[in-house]
């Protein structure tokens, strides 16, 4: 790939240019797990996220790969305006019970690539390629901060993971509670040369989150959308999330309809319910219930039992078992297990 | 008297590992030359979260932090989000992935005094005996809530 050797350069020439700015007031963290590396003044920093991932599904072979291996670069200068990209690495290592180790199906996108410019307050517009905001699982998926290596069904099955084009977003306050709100409009079958995996051909939507107090949350999401390869087919979208946390208990909860404008017997519901309750020296307990109506096979029902190691808030040891009905083609049974961190 | 001294010693142990932290009131603190006068704490929660960037006048907030292990750290962020700062991780780690990154960490109150006395939109806190004349006090908070 020639990717690797230019971020190398990047990383060597930014590092050069922040030599001079060290500040004996400022603590010297310019590394640091889970932050990132924070090159001198500049404004940027450098950092990723790494997924190790074993899966041994009942009905397939075992598989032992390197889910993803992501690099973040993040420019904020303290300007009105700012950059985010994360490149993905992913399936860079890959082996079975069937196949030796190798890095045959390793592939690389951008996931995210936007500029930020802070209108005011309470507005900021975002121009890119960003995470589509439907529920809290899709936004903030990254394996070190989810609490199961694999992710509910409907978290990512009825609607595209990905947008490109326009959000316009923010926080306001609304009964002095805050409300995070935004909206978007997507254009990436113009925009987005790769075609990433199941993208939308167009989308507008938005998203809501309401803060209740510090230890709960609620949100809804709408969309309106074509998917790139479902000819033709439009699709509305309604979801609905919950989070609740307190004392490092958590309860979360996300809903999803989908309804195809063309047929109406086209009509989807999934959702899941998780609990994650902390044990004994940074390990948890996880359990989760997921449902998912199926185009073509009956609603399958999924439960998730699983334990997590958290020595450190950015690193985290996952293992997990999953059975149902009606679930191969989604969401199988079988054990899981992985390694995640945030460097 | 062995609860007695059950207790003292727990009094004592706790006044070793916050030896100024009794009582002592922070001062919000920003540039002298900054028009904004106060700030409530409900504002002053959302600029240390870094969900509000940008002050009434336009300029982007700059917060600053004292060190994670300095005992006014401690009750700055009890005061605000009735959680030590150690318990702030979690969000800052879903803030990095985002993209958003927590408020600089200055090494003492005098270089926090230093910094923000020099820094247009830049905000931090410290001692209130500390807050002299080079900066504007924007709100005091007790170490249970505002003053």
């Amino acid at each position: 790939m020639r990717v690797s050797p230019l971020i190398y350069l990047l990383i060597t020439a930014l590092s050069i240019s922040s030599a001079s700015a060290a500040d004996l007031d400022q603590a010297n963290e310019s590394y640091r797990l889970g932050s990132g590396y924070t090159v001198g003044d500049s404004g940027f920093r450098l950092g990723g996220y790494a997924n190790l991932q074993f899966n041994a599904p009942h009905k397939a072979p075992w598989v032992v790969r390197t889910h993803d291996i992501s690099l973040f670069l993040t420019w904020d200068s303290g300007s009105r305006l700012r950059f985010f990209s994360e490149l993905e690495g992913g399936d860079v290592f890959w082996a079975s019970q069937q196949e030796s180790p190798s890095t045959r199906y390793g592939h690389f996108e951008f996931e995210r690539f936007y500029f930020d410019e802070l209108i005011n307050d309470n507005l900021t517009v975002r121009l890119g390629k960003f995470l589509t905001p439907v529920g809290q699982w899709n936004p903030t998926h990254a394996s070190p901060l989810v609490w199961t290596t694999n992710r509910p069904v409907a978290t990512e099955n009825l609607f595209s993971t990905h947008a490109t084009g326009a959000m316009l977003h923010g926080t306001v306050s609304v009964a002095e509670h805050q409300l995070d709100y935004a909206v978007y409009g997507d254009m990436s079958s113009e925009l987005d040369p790769h075609r990433s995996k199941d993208p939308f051909d167009n989308a507008v939507g938005a998203y809501f989150r309401y803060a209740v107090n510090d230890n709960l949350q609620i949100g809804s999401s709408f969309q309106h959308y074509k998917l790139a390869f479902h000819q033709g087919a439009t699709y509305d979208l309604a979801g609905f999330d919950v989070a609740w946390s307190y004392q490092k208990h958590e309860i979360s909860s996300e809903i999803v309809y989908r309804s195809n404008e063309q047929n109406a017997n086209d009509h989807q519901w999934q959702g899941f319910i998780q609990g994650v309750s902390p044990l004994i020296d940074h390990w948890y307990l996880i359990g989760r219930y997921e449902f998912f109506e199926q185009t073509t096979e009956k609603t399958g029902q999924v439960g998730v039992f699983g334990l997590a190691f958290r020595p450190l808030p950015p690193l985290v040891w996952k293992v997990e078992y999953r059975w149902g009905q009606h679930n191969e083609m989604l969401a199988p049974d079988g054990l899981s297990a992985s390694f995640a961190v945030l460097f | 008297m062995t609860t007695m001294r059950i207790i003292s010693l727990i009094l004592m142990l706790s006044i070793a590992q916050y030896p100024a932290a009794a009582g002592d009131t922070m001062a919000i603190v920003t540039a002298t030359g900054n028009p904004i006068d106060t700030l409530s704490i409900d504002t002053l929660k959302l600029i240390y979260l870094r969900k509000s960037q940008i002050d009434p006048h336009g300029n982007r907030w700059i917060p600053v932090n004292l060190p994670i292990t300095d005992s006014l750290r401690h009750d700055f962020s009890l005061a605000l989000f009735s959680i030590p700062p150690e318990e702030q991780e979690d969000y800052w780690n879903a803030q990095y992935f985002h993209g958003i990154t927590p408020p600089t960490v200055m090494t003492s109150e005098e270089a926090v005094i230093r910094f923000v006395s020099s820094t247009p939109g830049s905000i931090g806190y410290v001692r209130k005996p500390k807050a002299d004349n080079r900066v504007k006090i924007l709100q005091l908070i007790n170490p249970g809530g505002t003053k």
